[in-house]
């Protein structure tokens, strides 16, 4: 090895050492979060404070998924997760092919508009939307909250679809209409199977803006229709510090999504750095 | 097919706002059907010469700053060195991307337990590592002095993954001749990143700051559950003070005036962001 090569992998090795450290420090925040989860309840307020717990137990668990309401605001989630992620795929799927296949200057403001939407303050409209839902009589419900959230994950939604539609070859359709399809068969039959990781990116996107939401949900839901992570806020409020039950909630909560980035990291850092990187 | 979608928007965006923006001329109680007054620009002129609107202003503008600073900087760092180490450091990138997924609100509680002044770890590690002679001698979330920078904690965790996704995506693209082509002429490190590789990355940066910066100037969640604007309003940035005002005060219509200012603010602001630094359709930086 000579002189240059051995200094290149010196500095390789600092590399690595201070990517390391930084990730650490980066993942830190979360893994003392799951430990503490499975402390007792006087370990969590210890004084000082301890990295391991010194007894596991599952009791924060247990205290946390018997608290009236918790299992019920988990239903609650997943469902208006699921709807809020319809309509955006159902809305955006179209908007974003007309955009992207019929290119009028009105499809461009369109994009535009959406995504200056995007930049509402979401208390801005929830607090008119409150009484809108009121008047057609939708207070505290999933439906409603899922539409109100849509209105944060629809421009995006459009927006990404777009982008994914724009590397679809016109050939591909048209051999399609030559064949007889319809506009909506074209799109149905052929440009969807070919953007189907397009439709996973955004279908994550939606889902998590809606399942990560907290201020529709504390606006426009009470009872009923309450969410988790109105359920987690509540355990510091309501007991005073009872971090233990809260960090169990906020680890299960968490668990889903954790999942689901692993399995889809590929998709999510396309979606994530599309956008940006195409400029 | 753009109908479905922008009648959507119109209904549950653009009314509401045009209600928002109409509420901020009225005077009125928020629950029954009490009495509008028109009242003309009254709630603008009270918002812009209240003293907490113009201080809410300014935690708002000093918060995004804050936020977007240790962002891009900690972000551009991480992203050059997945860069540097090439694809052994994919387990890495994986671990990086985990806080995009936590809910903030999840991030916030996470943060304040992380930061309590006499029995949070934080304190705790920096006593062990002798950086301060006593547990809680840094009152992260009660001392007003620096609450607003405590509060930015978790924004920084949560979004810092986001930077450097995007800009490690960014510098993926930059043709690596070109690096090599200056490397031959003889440059040195810090005049490569500064001369060459921040400016083909100047549209990409342009895009993760201007997303993220309108993303902090609207942050509520984190903030709220936290601290709730104190101690002493020092962390009631303007999303605090809408909701305040609009919930816990029950004045809608100075809400409305506020939030429309907020808006309007914002908008102009990223606009002039959007000119000054994407500079579309001009290519040389």
């Amino acid at each position: 090895m000579n002189g240059l090569e051995s200094r290149r992998a010196t500095s390789r090795a600092i590399l690595w050492v201070v990517l390391i450290v930084l990730v650490i420090i980066y993942a830190f925040p979360f893994v003392y979060m799951l430990l503490t989860s499975f402390k007792t309840p006087i370990e969590t307020n210890a004084i000082p404070p301890t990295v391991l717990p010194n007894t596991w137990t599952i009791q924060n668990y247990v205290t946390a998924l018997n608290t009236q309401g918790v299992a019920a605001s988990f239903v609650n989630s997943i469902q208006t997760a699921v709807i809020s992620t319809l309509i955006s795929l159902i809305l955006a799927i179209p908007a974003a092919y007309a955009v992207t296949r019929f290119r009028t200057r009105l499809g461009r403001v369109f994009i535009l508009v959406a995504l200056v939407m995007r930049m509402v303050p979401a208390i801005v409209v929830g607090a008119p939307l409150i009484s809108l839902f009121h008047s057609v009589g939708l207070s505290d419900t999933s439906l409603a909250l899922a539409i109100a959230q849509t209105t944060v994950s629809l421009p995006l939604s459009v927006w990404l679809m777009a982008s994914f539609f724009e590397a679809v070859p016109g050939d591909l359709e048209e051999a399609a209409r030559v064949d007889g399809c319809s506009r909506i068969g074209a799109l149905w039959r052929v440009v969807l199977p070919v953007t189907r990781g397009g439709v996973a990116v955004a279908a994550i996107f939606a889902f998590l803006a809606s399942w990560n939401d907290f201020i529709f949900a504390l606006l426009l839901t009470s009872v009923r229709a309450v969410t988790t992570p109105l359920e987690i806020a509540n355990f510091q409020s309501q007991f005073g510090l009872d971090w233990g039950s809260m960090t169990s909630l906020a680890v299960l909560y968490s668990i889903p999504v954790i999942l689901l980035t692993l399995i889809l990291q590929r998709h999510i850092v396309a979606g994530l750095t599309l956008g940006a990187v195409k400029g | 097919m753009m109908l479905p979608a922008a009648a959507f928007l119109a209904v549950f965006v653009a009314w509401p706002l045009a209600q928002f923006v109409g509420n901020s001329f009225f005077r009125y109680q928020p629950i029954g059907n009490g009495p509008h007054t028109f009242v003309g620009l009254a709630n603008y002129v009270e918002a812009l010469t209240s003293p907490a609107f113009a201080n809410s202003a300014w935690r708002t503008v000093a918060y995004t700053i804050i936020v977007v600073f240790f962002e891009f900087a900690l972000g551009l760092i991480v992203a050059l060195l997945f860069s540097a180490l090439g694809n052994k450091s994919r387990v890495f990138r994986t671990i990086f991307l985990y806080p995009l997924m936590i809910a903030p609100i999840v991030a916030g509680l996470l943060w304040r337990f992380l930061l309590i002044d006499n029995s949070g770890i934080v304190n705790q590690l920096l006593f062990e590592a002798h950086l301060t002679s006593v547990p809680d001698q840094i009152q992260w979330l009660s001392d007003p002095n620096i609450a607003l920078l405590s509060v930015a904690l978790p924004d920084i965790w949560l979004t810092t993954s986001f930077i450097s996704l995007v800009l490690f995506a960014g510098l993926q693209n930059i043709p690596g001749d070109i690096i090599e082509a200056a490397r031959i002429d003889g440059a040195r490190y810090p005049t490569l990143l500064l001369r060459i590789v921040i400016p083909l990355l100047r549209p990409v940066i342009a895009v993760a700051l201007i997303v993220r910066g309108v993303d902090a100037a609207r942050a509520f969640d984190v903030i709220v559950v936290q601290t709730n604007g104190g101690p002493q309003n020092s962390t009631e940035t303007m999303s605090l003070l809408v909701y305040n005002t609009q919930i816990s005060d029950g004045n809608p219509g100075l809400a409305s005036a506020m939030g429309t200012i907020y808006l309007v603010a914002m908008m102009i602001v990223a606009v002039i962001a959007v000119l000054a630094i994407w500079r579309p359709g001009s290519d040389n930086a």
